[in-house]
């Protein structure tokens, strides 16, 4: 019973950790219609430079706003200067594009940490008893923080004028321009906040596995897996889907090991062969593709 | 025109050229060998991507199958290599009865990522599931079981490189036949506009269908080549990380040609192969070189030869039109 | 005519789709006050000429002048904030969002929050004013693009086709709406509604083929229908 709870506990800190990566990856869909693989780097950015800052100044926290910001610095590099000049190529071209620009980093990444993977402690110790259960704290942290980017991600697209002005401009680009709103800004502006969200996932992430150069090449497909699996487009589908794999991942690998990496492409084969649009995608035409 | 007409030689050009640069390079026999089996895993690729305009991220998956299929044969039931491809070309074949009429009703990314799961469970089912016979990561050794086949001892290398020199002739050929033919025509405009091609009274999901067909069988032929190549397998030739490098080749060769993979293919290797002796991080390099393909020279190398080769054409038709015009004078 | 009374001033206008020009040296004006129709058949280029105005083209030549100033590169967003709106053909509103919403759309683009000489000028958004603007009748969405455009107190509105597939009674109403508006505002409409530009015109432009061929100022001319053949 135990093994269970901590189980599902472990599910739901894995599934914050899925959902603060993916979403950059869900949102450049949502607003461009590119799949923008680079997203991964501001992940494994984020992971190497809360690295380099706890080495150097001791504090998990200092570093966590560090990969925050390189994500979101990296974010709206790679979107001013190469995404906003391929979202209306087709999907496989952009696809290679962002591929290899994540390709890129990763030599980036290798050039200045080199091979090694480097290890970063976990900043918090502490364990919390849960109904007789032994759970990290630090675990506990992770859960909360997800939860609280969900919601401020929902806020902005919903409630403020900003928000309607994205979602007027992902129905229409051109209107929205028509009536003097920069929708360049607001989509940066989105897109950075994505971006830094991964850094963050990076950043918390780091202390539970190795860094290494291949890191995101790791994530990559699970991120993937986590958006197709929601529905693209849809953030609430991605947060959902993000809840199922964490208990696929912990639950499914304590019944069985080898079920915590091949328990998501499963998952995904199943449901998109029932529902290819998602659990929450619209029906309607598949990137790239008319028919 | 004569241009064109020197076209039909381009498979024959290619394996002379195989052959010279073998003969220049005598240590590099290997590589040459396996850029040809990788034009053969590209072409595959090629038509999805290229004709059909579907990104699979699956390919390693229909490699490995053929591999294992071949490896399995080897290890198990016999030694006649011809046999162990042809089962390799039996399992394609049956691959595609099974998936691909589940898979071809997929569109844009969902067909992409189903097929990068397949690549997951592909890896999961050689590693894990079927421990007993494959031997998991340790890989599966069968060298000793190959015997030996007439004419030619394919299991020596210089010898097998032959026998590929002749496999890649053929599939060329049969490549560039697809391509002239209706077919090639049909592909490609189920690709640009499905719903005319249903006004016109064509199924198009067949023609998917029998598309996604000749992919996985190239595949898992390319697949078998590899296998009794190296004389062992291993479930990483499945990885998921190699579905990237068989894109990328596809574009650097220039998509929906006939001599693209094969450029394609001899670009991509060569360029990790250069690279990587000269700097151990081929990553940074080769993501550089295929954006600069991608931007300047977006019909691949293949395009960017056809151009020159227009170019020269062009120029030496003109220096004969002047040296006839000053004769005349 | 002085200088400064030019709103509008299109000098020599060429433009490319890639390599396909479809605009020959267009040379339109538009003054302070007026209604100013452009007609022409499908595929004459108003649209383009439209959305180059607009900032949504780049010309590849000629000179585009507005206030003044020149907007040849300026890009859309910024031309509409100067007081250039341009009403799309499609009739496109934010479906997802209500009423509200869209004119707040408006409103935080323009810094302009006064809305009551808009909602005095269509008293019907008002009423509809929680709706989902998707399940608007083609003249509602009709009347909330305009009143969206209206909000920042444009000095310029560009409407392209805005009759196009509404009722006859709806175009009616569109006429009162837009004799009232030309009292505050310069109007420049595509139309193909020949009653309509009769009634309210000051002058006609006529394209054909990426030209301007014509330009009717005298209200005789634009009674007479003269310029039915480019229809």
């Amino acid at each position: 019973m135990e093994t269970w709870f901590t189980a599902i506990i472990y599910g739901l800190s894995t599934s914050g950790i899925l959902f603060l990566i993916s979403l950059a990856l869900s949102i450049g869909y949502g607003l461009m219609r590119i799949v923008n693989m680079e997203a991964m780097l501001y992940y494994s950015f984020g992971a190497y430079i809360t690295y380099t800052i706890v080495t150097l100044t001791g504090s998990f926290l200092l570093g966590a706003v560090g990969a925050a910001l390189i994500g979101g610095l990296l974010g709206f590099i790679v979107e001013t200067t190469l995404l906003r000049k391929v979202y209306h190529r087709n999907m496989m071209f952009t696809m290679v594009v962002t591929f290899s620009v994540f390709m890129i980093g990763i030599g980036v990444i290798q050039f200045i940490y080199g091979l090694d993977p480097k290890p970063v402690a976990s900043p918090i110790s502490t364990i919390v008893r849960l109904m007789n259960i032994q759970i990290p704290l630090y675990r506990l942290i992770i859960i909360v923080i997800a939860a609280a980017a969900y919601l401020f991600i929902q806020i902005l697209m919903n409630k403020t004028i900003t928000g309607k002005a994205l979602r007027a401009g992902i129905e229409n680009r051109e209107n929205v321009e028509g009536l003097g709103v920069n929708i360049n800004r607001i989509f940066t502006t989105t897109f950075v906040i994505a971006s830094a969200f991964a850094g963050l996932g990076g950043a918390l992430n780091a202390p539970l596995v190795m860094v290494g150069p291949y890191m995101g090449f790791d994530m990559l497909l699970f991120a993937f897996i986590t958006v197709i699996l929601g529905g693209l487009g849809s953030i609430k589908g991605t947060m959902v889907a993000s809840l199922v794999l964490g208990q696929v991942i912990n639950v499914g690998g304590t019944i069985w090991a080898p079920l915590a990496f091949v328990g998501p492409f499963i998952v995904m084969f199943i449901t998109i062969l029932i529902k290819p649009t998602g659990l929450y995608g619209v029906k309607g035409t598949a990137f790239g593709f008319n028919d | 025109m004569k241009l064109k007409k020197l076209e039909i030689f381009g498979p024959v050009f290619i394996i002379i050229g195989l052959l010279i640069s073998r003969y220049l390079f005598p240590n590099k026999i290997t590589f040459f060998t396996e850029i040809s089996i990788y034009t053969i895993f590209v072409m595959g690729n090629n038509i999805l991507m290229g004709y059909m305009g579907y990104t699979s991220f699956g390919q390693p998956f229909y490699l490995s199958c053929g591999a294992y299929a071949a490896a399995l044969y080897l290890a198990y039931l016999g030694g006649n290599v011809f046999v162990a491809m042809l089962f390799a070309v039996l399992v394609g074949l049956l691959l595609s009865l099974i998936l691909g009429p589940s898979l071809m009703r997929l569109k844009g990314s969902y067909f992409t990522l189903i097929n990068a799961s397949l690549c997951a469970i592909g890896v999961f089912m050689f590693e894990r599931l079927l421990i007993d016979i494959t031997n998991g990561n340790d890989g599966l050794w069968y060298r000793s079981n190959m015997a030996k086949t007439p004419f030619l001892d394919i299991r020596l290398p210089q010898n097998y490189f032959f026998f590929i020199m002749f496999v890649l002739l053929a599939a060329l050929y049969i490549y560039r036949k697809m391509d002239k033919s209706a077919l090639g025509s049909i592909l490609k405009a189920s690709n640009s506009n499905p719903r005319k091609m249903r006004f016109l009274g064509y199924n198009v999901f067949r023609i998917r269908w029998l598309a996604y067909t000749i992919s996985v069988v190239f595949s898992t032929i390319a697949g078998s080549l590899y296998a009794v190549n190296f004389g062992f397998v291993n479930p990483s030739l499945g990885e998921n990380s190699r579905a990237i490098e068989v894109l990328l080749a596809t574009l650097i060769g220039g998509i929906g040609t006939v001599y693209g993979p094969f450029f394609g293919a001899l670009g991509f290797l060569g360029m990790k192969d250069f690279v990587s002796s000269w700097l151990s991080r081929w990553e940074f390099v080769v993501g550089i070189m295929t954006l600069v393909v991608l931007f300047k020279f977006n019909r691949g190398l293949w395009g960017l030869i056809q151009d020159t080769g227009s170019f020269i054409f062009d120029l030496s038709k003109k220096y004969k039109k002047e040296s006839i015009k000053t004769a005349e004078k | 005519m002085n200088q400064e009374s030019k709103l509008l001033k299109v000098d020599n206008l060429n433009v490319c789709y890639g390599k396909l020009a479809v605009l020959f040296d267009v040379s339109v004006n538009v003054n302070a006050g007026e209604v100013v129709f452009l007609v022409g058949r499908n595929g004459a280029g108003k649209t383009t000429l439209f959305r180059t105005i607009a900032g949504f083209l780049s010309p590849a030549e000629g000179n585009i002048e507005f206030k003044g100033n020149n907007i040849n590169k300026t890009g859309a967003y910024k031309t509409a904030r100067s007081g250039l709106k341009y009403i799309h053909q499609d009739k496109q509103v934010f479906g997802d969002l209500t009423v509200k919403e869209n004119l707040e759309l408006s409103s935080y683009a323009t810094k302009d929050y006064d809305w009551e000489p808009v909602l005095g000028m269509f008293p019907k958004l008002r009423e509809l004013i929680d709706r989902k603007a998707g399940n608007l009748s083609g003249g509602e969405k009709q009347m909330l693009l305009i009143a969206m455009a209206m909000i920042g107190k444009p000095s310029l509105v560009m409407l392209d086709e805005p009759t196009e597939g509404l009722a006859p009674h709806v175009i009616k109403d569109l006429a009162a709406i837009f004799k009232k508006l030309s009292k505050t505002t310069t109007l420049f409409i595509v139309e193909q509604n020949l009653p309509l530009i009769a009634e309210i015109a000051d002058r006609v432009y006529c394209m054909k083929e990426g030209k301007v061929v014509n330009e009717i100022i005298s209200r005789e001319d634009i009674g007479n229908l003269c310029f039915e053949q480019y229809l």
